[in-house]
């Protein structure tokens, strides 16, 4: 009768809703950026130009938001699972639709740069352009990942003090 | 074909500077610190042998982490890229790098007024994001090395 009330108390126990902490995304961010640069060691031309195509065929945005926010949700479920958390809604939704809206921005900022770059007289323009799209894209894949996190932290933050 | 001929110049193996650049600070921030205090403990004939996430405890490994930001950004300041991209990457380096030193500051606070402490949870809040500081700052070692073979063509 006790174990009985006991399971019951516990089944009746509300689940706390998840706190994440910085530390939880940035493992898998750092393995992420890594496997980018071991990329472009392996394979210095493969991999750019693979990239540079796919800016070109302006599928690099579509495909980064698709990577972004399920890489994004993954995590935050994994660790809402492993913590035996409730995940929240909001957080949800941020880790959703922030890598939007970074990508987004992030995209008018490379048309900028790119243009900027054309604009100058320094020679090898076309090559300085591919660097700056490589160099572009691993910055906002990053930014677009570890972004949502950081809002989300920080807006824990307002709402407790001990997390 | 001319794009075919810079791109064979650019970041490989053979020209791995970044690689001995990082292992000069792994091996100041990381190991020298730990030889260090095994050899003070052996001096002083103590038993004392600590391991790494004793020595950085209270999140002293997020301090590297800011100080190795600092020093990448400092590269990117100084590299031909565009104002946009050196402006992101600073900024983002900047950020990684505050959050990993953010981590000492809070084991400081949380020791500092009594509030529940855990030297578990600081080491490994500061060495997931000095991991992340680490990488990040390879990958932008390795543009840096892509571009400035480009620039120098």
């Amino acid at each position: 009768m006790s174990a009985a009330a006991a399971a019951l108390a516990l089944a009746k126990e509300p689940r706390r809703t998840l706190a994440m902490r910085l530390a939880d995304p940035a493992g898998t961010l750092a393995y992420l950026s890594l496997i980018f640069g071991l990329l472009l060691v392996s394979f210095p031309m493969a991999f750019p130009r693979m990239i540079i195509a796919s800016w070109q065929n302006a599928s690099l945005t579509p495909v980064m938001i698709l990577l972004t926010v399920s890489l994004n949700l993954g995590l935050y479920l994994t660790v809402a699972h492993r913590r035996s958390a409730k995940p929240g809604i909001i957080a949800a939704a941020c880790l959703g639709s922030a890598p939007v809206f970074v990508l987004a921005g992030l995209n008018f900022v490379l048309q900028a740069t790119i243009a900027h770059t054309l604009a100058g007289t320094q020679p090898n323009a076309l090559a300085r352009v591919n660097e700056e799209i490589l160099a572009h894209t691993y910055f906002a894949l990053i930014a677009a990942i570890f972004g949502p996190f950081l809002l989300i932290r920080l807006g824990q933050q307002f709402k407790k003090t001990d997390s | 074909m001319l794009a075919f001929g810079i791109y064979a110049l650019t970041a490989d193996w053979t020209s791995a500077k970044w690689l001995l650049w990082i292992g000069l600070y792994l091996s100041f921030g990381l190991l020298a610190p730990w030889a260090m205090t095994r050899a003070w403990a052996h001096h002083h004939q103590s038993a004392l042998q600590p391991r790494l996430s004793q020595i950085f405890q209270n999140g002293e490994l997020g301090l590297v982490a800011l100080m190795l930001a600092i020093s990448v950004i400092w590269d990117l300041q100084k590299s031909q890229y565009t104002p946009y991209t050196v402006a992101l990457g600073s900024v983002f380096l900047a950020l990684i790098g505050i959050m990993a030193g953010w981590v000492w500051i809070e084991s400081y606070g949380r020791r500092s007024i009594g509030i529940r402490f855990r030297p578990d949870r600081a080491w490994r809040d500061s060495r997931n994001l000095t991991f992340l500081v680490f990488s990040v700052a390879i990958v932008t070692e390795i543009l840096l090395d892509r571009f400035a073979k480009v620039t120098a063509l």
